[in-house]
């Protein structure tokens, strides 16, 4: 097998070894499981930047394996899946890290850490599928990998959620599951990219491939937690934080977002789907849960609920960026894959050393954490800056691609959603921020002496969160600079519309 | 190097910030060396072509003109007065230092921004680090003042985001210079006005977005409220000169809009100061009324495109002239405030008093230039009424000086104990002789079309008249104040918040049924706002209650039921 065939699968297996070695690990091997956690996820980072500096020049990544008669195994390495692999390589390194620290206190790690690395197996699966097929198999492997995750503490509550998520997702995977059945029996297998047949197949049957991609898209956007297939959302976050990190970041939610991204793009093509006029209910739809979700965060005061409901308002920016057609409005909903997972990641794992450390889970108890988590609270601060859209984080960036992409596409209604969304954000997220450094520690915690070490948090617990927040600080400031997620985002962008 | 000397202005307060949180020695001459190079590159010039980062935000572009060379003296000045004077406040006070390092790496910043991103990017860093220095001492009233700036902080980024947008969209570039171009001739452009007048108007303090500053100035610590008055609301003009139309299209609306409002604006601070009794409130009146005549420059402009040339010049003269006076001033209240011993308070209360007749206008003041200045401008505006704005400002002048004659009453007497220290006093100096001196040097020095100063007799008499009046009409009203208390109500501070706040909270204890509302019409037009609240994100309300219903395993599974349904049915005659 040639090298070029090998990476993608190189890349499946650098998570997938992992899991079936701790799997069989015993509870108590503690070093050992850690270990081959991080050597498994540093692995996984070195084979994307292999792959970045491939596809740069212009390299091709492909592995096939026929399941079906007339359908195939596909793996592919391009430019888009490219930006979602290096996403989760990254956030899987800095959860991994702090997941070893958080679960410490927590029974069945080798459950937990096992199927935590299936669940990232399964999105790097959906991140390289090369059709529909391989597509739909990831992602549902994604949907039963990470129910164990959302039960893990096995508590009543943890049990509720993990019911809703299984309910809404399964459902969502049997929509799309028969969006992909039909499309599959009226043109056969139609791989990512060949946007040509998918275009002779609109031709002779108009009606139906609109109703197919009403399909997927419902499909899709249950886990893209479209209002108001959102439900599960706010729900399961009774996980871990570790888990709602990953959750709300690269592997489920984004796995949906994801999806959508490639229906509109590789499989219809974006004049196709400008074409069948299934874009303007989308850009409808993505507006509607912009400001439902953040209304809904607004009113929440446990932390992590709040966060869960921005994640709705948030994913849709990217589902908005798409659905506007123009270069610019495309590179904004295409970065905000990058700069969304990395924000919210920051927040949750400041959400989960809120609690660790200090007990608090809900904002009104935010008062004066700055003093005793100086560096979290920063990191906090600056994501939830970043959501605000405030520069130069990575969530300014963003906005600025929607706002101006908005207006050359004579659509200024969008600046009127981002203007609302970023008022919002700012009422939810200004509060906590304002609470945490400049009120006086009051609650349970503040009685205790201040812990003698020389951190705040231990550092499995403070490194993550410092480094993915001043990423987002970093991804605005170089926005510009060559290999940034930007400039990613804008070859892509232009190379899809250099297409015929 | 070139690029370094560039940047230094905006790297070392910003780093500067990061070591303000270290256990460092002598951390505390951070503050006043930190905006030295700012100063340096504002007094020397460019030392080179601006470098091109392509790789910085989204392609960074610097400038540096006339005005931002003004502009960038005036500021860095004042962070090293207002820096020198923090230096010696007692107890550890780290993050107070950090943010005011990144308020003035914002401040500082802004003026050599040469596009619209990075303008935006500094612009929203002073103001989201000077919230920190608002509500710096945590009392309630700290707390208020942060909670109404931050409001309207807010408000004014959205407004500014969406101007800025929609301009650089018009423009298809997003540096400055093209943007007031393309705003004069966008599709858009009342719209694009309207935003960014009100957007920046916010930071300026015009009413009725000035709520904010009332509150905050006085809630800051001294060297805080300083930089916040001299310095931070002339970010709002920077923004205004920098992307509107001036020059570029007559607007007669918004001309005439802002020049009503400008005079509006300063009058009510002038009243509404005039009623004060915390110094540092009368102050920030005092600042509310002068952006107001900044306004009516800026209006000039918009209005008369010949005239816009020298009214921006004029607005710069304007800005520098108030920053300085303003600077000193609070930091002279700060001083005499803590001062006990009579014959340093006396000195002291002189060196106010100087201060205070400059921003008067008094003759050979550099008052008395910004309002030659004002005139000239309006000089050039073809319409009558140019003149009445000429005459009404005049008496703006009078009312200032009738406000400042206010604030020295208010602090004539001595402290009972305490002293100000050289430490304090020594930059207070250093900002007084740049009252006297820097608006005679700089803009002579700096800007393109120096302004004609006659010391003509009509114009010595222009500027003594309302000084006279305004010193009068205080001699007057101390002396029917010593005979029986002051008649005049204290309008309490921020004004109409205030009024929105006591209806907030008669609402409130209405709603929640404490009061029980008098009139039958009262109850009923309460009823239809409580819909409408419910009608939006209240616990157990209409989106609420709309959540929950969307999330229910039966709702949910029949929307997927009919959804599917619906779009099977669509497509009858599919074929396999």
């Amino acid at each position: 097998m040639d090298l070029g065939a090998a990476l993608p699968l190189l890349l499946l297996a650098s998570s997938l070894i992992p899991a079936l070695v701790i799997f069989v690990l015993p509870e108590d091997a503690t070093a050992t499981r850690r270990v081959i956690n991080l050597v498994g996820a540093v692995v996984k980072v070195a084979l994307v930047g292999v792959l970045v500096v491939g596809v740069f020049a212009g390299q091709e990544y492909e592995w096939r394996a026929a399941l079906l008669p007339g359908i195939d195994l596909v793996l592919r390495v391009d430019a888009i899946p490219l930006l979602f692999v290096f996403l989760s390589a990254l956030l899987w390194l800095t959860t991994t890290v702090y997941a070893i620290g958080y679960l410490e206190r927590y029974a069945q790690r080798s459950r937990f850490f096992g199927f935590f690395s299936l669940c990232v197996t399964a999105t790097v699966g959906v991140a390289l599928a090369g059709n529909l097929v391989t597509f739909l198999v990831f992602y549902e492997l994604l949907t039963v990998t990470t129910y164990p995750l959302i039960v893990h503490r096995g508590h009543d509550d943890a049990r509720a959620g993990g019911r809703a998520y299984l309910l809404y997702t399964v459902g969502g995977g049997a929509v799309l599951l028969v969006g992909i059945a039909w499309l599959h029996s009226l043109a056969g297998a139609i791989e990512f990219g060949d946007t040509a047949a998918m275009a002779d197949l609109a031709a002779a049957h108009p009606t139906a491939s609109t109703a197919i991609f009403a399909l997927l898209v419902a499909g899709l956007g249950v886990k893209a937690a479209l209002v108001p297939l959102h439900g599960w959302l706010p729900r399961a976050m009774v996980a871990a934080a570790p888990v709602s990190a990953l959750l709300h970041a690269v592997a489920v939610v984004k796995a949906g977002a994801y999806g959508i991204v490639r229906v509109v793009y590789d499989l219809y093509g974006l004049r196709l789907a400008d074409d069948l006029g299934v874009l303007v209910p989308l850009a409808g739809v993505a507006a509607a849960t912009i400001v439902f979700g953040s209304l809904r965060a607004l009113v929440q005061d446990d932390l992590k609920r709040r966060l869960a409901y921005s994640t709705v308002s948030q994913l849709s920016y990217i589902v908005l960026g798409i659905s506007i057609v123009g270069v610019v409005t495309t590179t904004g909903g295409l970065v905000h894959l990058v700069h969304q997972g990395i924000m919210k990641v920051t927040l949750f794992y400041c959400a989960g050393n809120l609690y660790q450390s200090l007990g608090v889970r809900r904002v009104s108890e935010m008062r004066g954490v700055g003093r005793r988590l100086p560096l979290t609270m920063g990191a906090f601060t600056v994501a939830a800056l970043g959501m605000i859209g405030i520069p130069p984080t990575a969530g300014f960036v963003t906005k600025w691609y929607l706002g101006i992409g908005a207006a050359k596409a004579g659509q200024p209604w969008v600046l009127a959603i981002l203007v609302v969304s970023s008022l919002l954000n700012a009422a939810y997220f200004l509060p906590p921020i304002a609470l945490a450094w400049f009120r006086a520690p009051d609650g349970a915690w503040a009685e205790q002496p201040p812990p003698t070490s020389r951190l705040e948090i231990d550092a499995w617990h403070l490194l993550p969160p410092v480094a993915t927040g001043a990423s987002v600080l970093v991804l605005g400031l170089l926005a510009g600079a060559p290999l940034s997620p930007l400039s990613w985002a804008q070859l892509i962008a232009e190379e899809i519309f250099a297409r015929p | 190097m070139t690029t370094a000397l560039w940047l230094l202005p905006v790297l070392l307060p910003l780093a500067a910030a990061g070591a303000a949180l270290l256990p460092l020695r002598g951390r505390g001459w951070l503050l006043p060396l930190a905006p030295l190079p700012a100063l340096a590159l504002g007094v020397l010039g460019a030392p080179g072509p601006p470098p091109e980062l392509p790789w910085l935000l989204l392609d960074v572009r610097l400038l540096l003109d006339p005005l931002s060379r003004v502009l960038l003296v005036l500021t860095a000045l004042l962070y090293v007065a207002a820096g020198a004077y923090a230096r010696t406040r007692p107890g550890p006070d780290r993050g107070f230092a950090a943010l005011l390092l990144l308020t003035m790496a914002g401040n500082l910043g802004l003026l050599l921004a040469g596009d619209a991103v990075s303008f935006y990017a500094l612009f929203a860093v002073m103001t989201v680090a000077a919230y920190g220095l608002v509500v710096h001492d945590r009392t309630p009233l700290a707390l208020r003042a942060g909670r109404v700036y931050i409001a309207l902080a807010v408000l004014g980024e959205v407004a500014i985001f969406s101007g800025l947008v929609l301009a650089v969209q018009a423009a298809g570039s997003a540096e400055l210079a093209d943007l007031p171009r393309a705003v004069g001739g966008a599709a858009h452009r009342d719209l694009i006005v309207g935003l960014l007048l009100a957007g920046f108007g916010v930071k300026a303090g015009i009413v009725p977005l000035h709520l904010w500053l009332p509150l905050a100035h006085p809630a800051a610590p001294v060297p805080a409220s300083a930089v916040l008055s001299g310095a931070m609301i002339k970010a709002g003009l920077v923004g205004w000169l920098r992307t509107l139309p001036l020059g570029e299209a007559a607007l007669p609306g918004w001309s005439s809009g802002l020049i009503i409002l400008g005079i509006v604006t300063a009058f009510a601070g002038i009243a509404i100061g005039l009623t004060q009794r915390d110094p540092k409130a009368n102050l920030a009146y005092s600042s509310v009324s002068q952006m107001g005549m900044i306004a009516v420059l800026v209006g000039v402009g918009l209005g008369t495109p010949e005239a816009a040339g020298l009214a921006a010049t004029g607005a710069a003269i304007y800005a520098l002239h108030h920053g300085f006076a303003k600077g000193a001033l609070f930091l002279g209240v700060g001083i005499v405030k803590l001062e006990s011993d009579r014959r340093r308070h006396r000195w002291q209360l002189a060196g106010l008093g100087l201060a205070a007749l400059s921003l008067a206008g008094l003759p050979l003041t550099s008052g008395a230039l910004a309002k030659v200045a004002l005139k000239d401008a309006l000089g050039l505006v073809p319409q009558d009424w140019a003149s009445l704005v000429v005459l009404a400002l005049s008496f703006a002048a009078a009312g200032t000086t009738a406000l400042m004659g206010r604030l020295l009453l208010l602090v004539a007497r001595p402290a009972a104990t305490g002293r100000a220290g050289a430490a304090l006093v020594a930059p207070w100096i250093a900002v007084l002789l740049a009252v006297g001196g820097a608006t005679w040097v700089l803009p002579g020095a700096l800007l393109p079309d120096p302004l004609r100063v006659t010391l003509s007799a009509g114009a010595v008499w222009d500027g003594l008249w309302p000084v006279g009046l305004g010193a009068a009409a205080v001699a007057v009203g101390a002396l029917l104040a010593r005979r029986r208390a002051p008649a005049l109500p204290e309008v309490p501070a921020g004004d109409v918040v205030v009024v929105a706040e006591a209806a907030g909270r008669r609402l409130g204890s209405v709603w929640s049924g404490r009061v029980s509302p008098t009139a039958a019409g009262a109850a009923r037009r309460l009823r239809a706002l409580k819909h409408a609240a419910y009608l939006v994100v209240l616990p157990g309300g209409g989106v609420d209650r709309l959540d929950r219903r969307l999330t229910r395993w039966r709702t949910a599974g029949v929307l997927f039921a009919v959804v599917t349904g619906v779009l099977l049915w669509l497509v009858p005659a599919a074929p396999g």
